[in-house]
């Protein structure tokens, strides 16, 4: 047996993307910040205290067990929920941009829609895993579908359109690992799609950005511009890049390039080469943490570990799906690397609890939850724990 | 039912859930592919407008030379001011010192600074260095200057139709500026320079130069010193006749170069009155190549010369002159009501008797006299080397009457320009070669190689040398004892004809409405100059060509002989006569009075009485000098 509990890979793919994130935000960001607030190191020195909270909360969620989420999960969500609402409290929420998506906090402002992602998935892991046996009929995944549901509304009157995407993938994926069954998405997946027109014919500035996905150069100076200034980004790359710290286009002219289009500049500054190093990277974060689900001792771990892979795989295809134009333009955090503390705290902690998940699977582990543990589910444990808890009886 | 939903079925999805992630990230690389590597460089190319900004480097524009090497046209530093909004610390202070050094309103530039969509304003341009200076000692952040070139013309006013003017932005916009423009302005050059959106520069900055190349310097035919004796002699005819307008063209015969070409009324080329289009329009046209005038009896000339040429004359032929003929029943005047009588050619060429050339003209007939004054280019463009040439009205052929014909005899129902009549007058007295007539000796690049030399060209033989030969001997008799006296030069061989165009307004014959017109010509060293002066509308009684224009035309000449250290050859000491009391005599006992004593006289006014004279009685006047008396009925 291997004394290593934790899956050190994954640690160092971590801590290399976060790192590697604090280069390219600085980077990015170095001319805007000059710009705008006299200080070039202005959103480095931000990242690096999210990073550095980031890793505390990583070691922390780590080192204790993950079923104390599950015993927490209706307080987690709650708060989720209530962060939500308070976003829309003048005086403690924060608009920008014409969204209201942050909450004030005196060190840093909160992006509540980072942290509801991660009260989702540790809602439904937990729901999941009590109630396996009812997630083949459609009642049984409804109360998913009902929190999710609330979740987005309340991320969708943000507005937030991509992070509600995102939740909403990300409901589907789990109901999928959960064992949910293929004809309940299919019933589900027509009201979503009516819903998704009826949202793009309310606010016509979403189909204005889904026409210029089609043509950016239609209309260059508005709703393509943002498009064609990450094109420019990326094409000035070739295969090696311009070099590090020699993007031009961060000369004001991409705009949130260290945050939702950092991607652009790493394109810009390292190439084609670059941004294939980038996505390899979060393939085997993404399989590692599969991996680890799969490998999990119970039900719970192993829908937490995916669930957080899954909000990493899908975080990253859209935001380079966006940045190359091939899916409409929405902002959404490249997961690790963008500038924002929020989502670095919550993403360096879901792998926190990937990595707990991973200690706690392994078979020499003493740390068993056992205090769920009921006699007629037994049989339904897998065999080395069923030993283990044999042995000491 | 037995539950299926066990962890082997989550681990079998997990494993699924792979596949889709494994392919959208390689979808999503062959879309990056795609952007980066096929579209890379299209990409690029498009990026690059933004990522540049170019700044002209205007290429210094050629210099333009007289035949002496002297400046005619040349080039100043000037500066540009402009502001960068974004990078201005206290508009209130940049928009106050800027509007009390510029002189412009203070509102307006403070409203302009405080817009911080605009990258950059332009302040202003062409400002002199000096205050630039003064501006760029006060440091202010957010203004910035560049060094412009302005077109400077050190003879202000001279030569300014010919040279013309540029626009602002140094493109030539009239006379020689605008005709060589092509070659005086040169090639731009660019420095790019990485901005921001803003148009800051970024701390990347590297600057790439493609230097300007200068433009080409035009070295002219005219020689400034003997333009500014035209120039003077211009204004001088212009102020004291109060006329209209006055011009002189000074040619040299043998080749076709300009010499001179002064006007006036006229303006400073270093400060054109842009604000007035109207009146810039007016001045800056060069009326010698571009309007037409009725010639009058210079054409004489002309109709002399064809019918040398001809044969239709010889020195036997006479002529009789009482004052008028009847040509197809009509009665045209001689100018000289009471006739002159009986001449031979040289006696009516003197007398610029209309009798005669009516004569000739009707002897010649409509196809011989028109063939000859085609070749002196009549009813054609000479082909100089400038814009808006006009080609002169000269009848069509199968319109002219036999009245027509005998008026173009003696220079009338014909229009010309200054240029085609001088251009003609170098033919007619150089041995028959016509010339086609230019400004520009040659160009040369700004590193001195030469680009093109200019040879005259001769475009025809129009007349015999010998009937030029002729033609000059009865010209320089109109000058030594004729109407041309006052163009004379003691000392010196001029040749020469005056000529006294009435007006025509809407067909009719404007009244007290003359041009006044001399052509002289003389040999100066080894080159044969024609000076052609017409004076428009000289107001008063003194109208005659003889009277306005020929002692202009001498006093050049003499000029001209001075400045190039000619020393006539006085043989005879020449005789002064007191001016007789000729008032209130009877005009043909006047006339006999004054030309016993050896004087010429010309008549204004209509009447037999004689009410003043010029000169007055009592002054001193050279013997065969013209005197002018004024009758009254």
């Amino acid at each position: 047996m291997k004394k290593n509990h934790y899956d050190f890979l994954l640690f160092a793919v971590t801590i290399a993307l976060v790192l590697f994130g604090i280069l390219m935000v600085y980077s990015a960001s170095c001319y805007s910040a000059e710009v705008n607030y006299g200080n070039k190191y202005y959103f480095m020195y931000k990242q690096i205290i999210g990073a550095v909270l980031g890793f505390a909360a990583m070691i922390a969620l780590s080192r204790i067990d993950y079923h104390l989420l599950d015993k927490f999960k209706y307080i987690i969500l709650g708060v989720s929920l209530i962060l939500l609402v308070l976003v829309f409290i003048p005086g403690i929420g924060i608009e920008n941009y014409g969204a209201k998506r942050w909450i004030n906090l005196p060190f840093f402002t909160l992006q509540v829609s980072e942290l509801s992602k991660f009260g989702f998935i540790i809602f439904s892991a937990g729901y999941m895993a009590k109630n396996y046996k009812k997630m083949t009929s459609f009642l049984g995944i409804l109360p998913v579908l009902c929190v999710g549901g609330v979740i987005c509304l309340l991320i969708i009157l943000e507005p937030n359109m991509s992070i509600t995407i995102c939740v909403m993938v990300l409901m589907f994926a789990m109901l999928f690992a959960g064992g949910a069954r293929i004809k309940h998405f299919i019933i589900i997946a027509i009201p979503v799609v009516i819903a998704f027109i009826i949202l793009i014919l309310i606010e016509p500035y979403r189909l204005d950005r889904l026409m210029a996905f089609f043509d950016p150069w239609e209309s260059p100076l508005e709703e393509g511009y943002q498009l064609i200034q990450s094109y420019y980004a990326l094409g000035s790359g070739g295969f090696f890049g311009l070099g590090l710290f020699n993007s031009r286009q961060k000369y004001l002219f991409l705009t949130f390039a260290e945050s939702d289009f950092i991607f652009s500049i790493i394109g810009e500054e390292l190439g084609l080469f670059g941004c294939l190093l980038v996505m390899v990277t979060y393939c085997i974060m993404i399989y590692r943490c599969l991996k680890i689900a799969r490998n999990s001792n119970d039900r719970f771990g192993c829908y937490l570990a995916s669930g957080i892979a899954f909000i990493i795989a899908i975080q990253v295809l859209l935001n380079i799906a966006v940045v190359s134009g091939s899916i409409p333009p929405t902002g959404l955090p490249l997961p690790f690397v963008s500038a924002g503390s929020t989502s670095i705290i919550v993403f360096c902690a879901g792998m926190g609890i990937v990595e707990s998940v991973c200690r706690l699977s392994h078979p020499s582990s003493e740390l068993t939850y056992i205090k769920h543990f009921k006699k007629k589910e037994k049989k339904h444990r897998l065999n080395f724990e069923h030993k283990d808890k044999l042995s000491a009886e | 039912m037995k539950n299926r939903n066990n962890l082997a079925l989550t681990r079998k999805r997990l494993l699924i859930a792979m596949l889709p992630i494994t392919f959208l990230f390689t979808v999503l690389f062959g879309r990056l592919f795609y952007l980066q590597i096929i579209l890379g460089v299209e990409l690029q190319t498009r990026a690059g407008e933004q990522w540049y900004r170019d700044l002209p480097l205007q290429a210094k524009r050629g210099i333009i030379y007289d035949t002496n090497n002297e400046i005619l046209t040349e080039n100043r530093d000037v500066y540009s001011i402009y502001v960068r909004p974004n990078a201005v610390d206290d508009i209130s202070t940049v928009a106050s010192e800027l509007s009390r050094n510029l002189d412009l309103s203070y509102e307006k530039l403070y409203e302009n600074i405080s817009k911080h969509k605009v990258s950059e304003i332009t302040v202003k341009k062409q400002v002199d260095p000096e205050t630039a200076m003064r501006l760029q000692k006060l440091n202010l952040k957010g203004v910035y200057f560049t060094v412009d070139s302005k077109r400077n013309y050190p003879g202000s006013d001279l030569l300014t139709q010919l040279l013309g003017y540029t626009s602002i932005d140094n493109v030539g916009q009239s006379g020689l500026e605008a005709y060589y423009d092509k070659y005086l302005r040169g090639v731009n050059g660019f420095a790019y320079t990485n901005t921001d959106i803003k148009g800051t520069e970024t701390d990347k900055t590297v600057t790439r130069y493609v230097p300007a190349i200068p433009g080409c310097n035009l070295t002219l035919t005219i020689d400034l010193q003997i333009q500014k004796f035209a120039e003077a002699a211009v204004l001088g005819a212009t102020e004291e006749f109060k006329a209209l307008s006055s011009n002189m063209i000074i040619m040299e015969a043998n080749s076709g170069e300009i010499i001179a070409m002064a006007n006036s009324p006229s303006f400073d080329l270093n400060n054109v009155p842009r604000d007035d289009i109207e009146k810039l329009n007016a001045l800056s046209k060069n009326t010698m190549i571009v309007d037409v005038y009725e010639p009058g009896s210079t054409f004489k000339i002309f109709t002399t010369a064809l019918a040398i040429e001809t044969g239709v004359v010889n020195d036997n032929s006479t002529f009789y002159c009482n004052g008028a003929r009847m040509v197809d029943g009509q009665r045209i005047r001689c100018w000289r009501s009471i006739g002159h009588g009986s001449q031979h050619l040289a006696e009516g060429v003197k007398n610029s008797c209309n009798c005669v050339f009516m004569d000739l003209a009707l002897a010649m007939g409509v196809d011989r006299f028109y063939d000859g004054l085609e070749s002196f280019g009549f009813g054609n463009k000479t082909n100089i080397d400038f814009s808006g040439e006009s080609s002169g009205i000269l009848m069509k052929r199968k319109d002219v009457k036999t009245v027509d014909l005998a008026r173009i005899g003696f220079g009338q129902a014909v229009a010309v320009t200054p240029l085609q009549m001088a251009t003609a007058v170098c033919a007619a007295v150089n041995g028959g070669n016509l010339y086609e007539p230019y400004f520009v000796k040659s160009i040369d690049s700004y590193d001195g190689q030469n680009i093109f030399t200019r040879t005259p060209k001769k475009v025809r033989q129009v007349i015999s040398p010998s009937t030029s030969e002729k033609l000059r001997g009865l010209l320089e008799n109109v000058v030594r004892e004729g109407s041309g006296k006052k163009a004379s030069v003691e000392g010196f061989t001029i040749g020469g004809k005056t000529g006294t165009a009435q007006k025509y307004k809407n067909g009719a014959i404007a009244q007290g409405k003359y041009v006044s017109s001399f052509v002289g010509f003389s040999n100066v060293g080894d080159k044969t100059y024609v000076i052609l002066m017409t004076v428009n509308e000289p107001s008063g009684y003194v109208y005659y060509g003889s009277m306005v224009a020929a002692p202009y035309v001498g006093q050049v000449f003499k000029k001209i002989f001075d400045y190039k250290g000619l020393k006539g050859k006085t043989d005879e000491e020449i005789e002064y006569i007191k001016m007789p009391d000729v008032l209130g005599m009877n005009v043909e006992e006047a006339v006999n009075r004054l030309e016993g004593m050896g004087l010429q006289v010309e008549i204004a006014g209509e009447g037999d009485n004689v009410i003043g004279s010029v000169p007055s009685a009592t002054t001193q006047v050279a013997k065969n000098d013209i005197v002018l008396i004024r009758c009254e009925q």
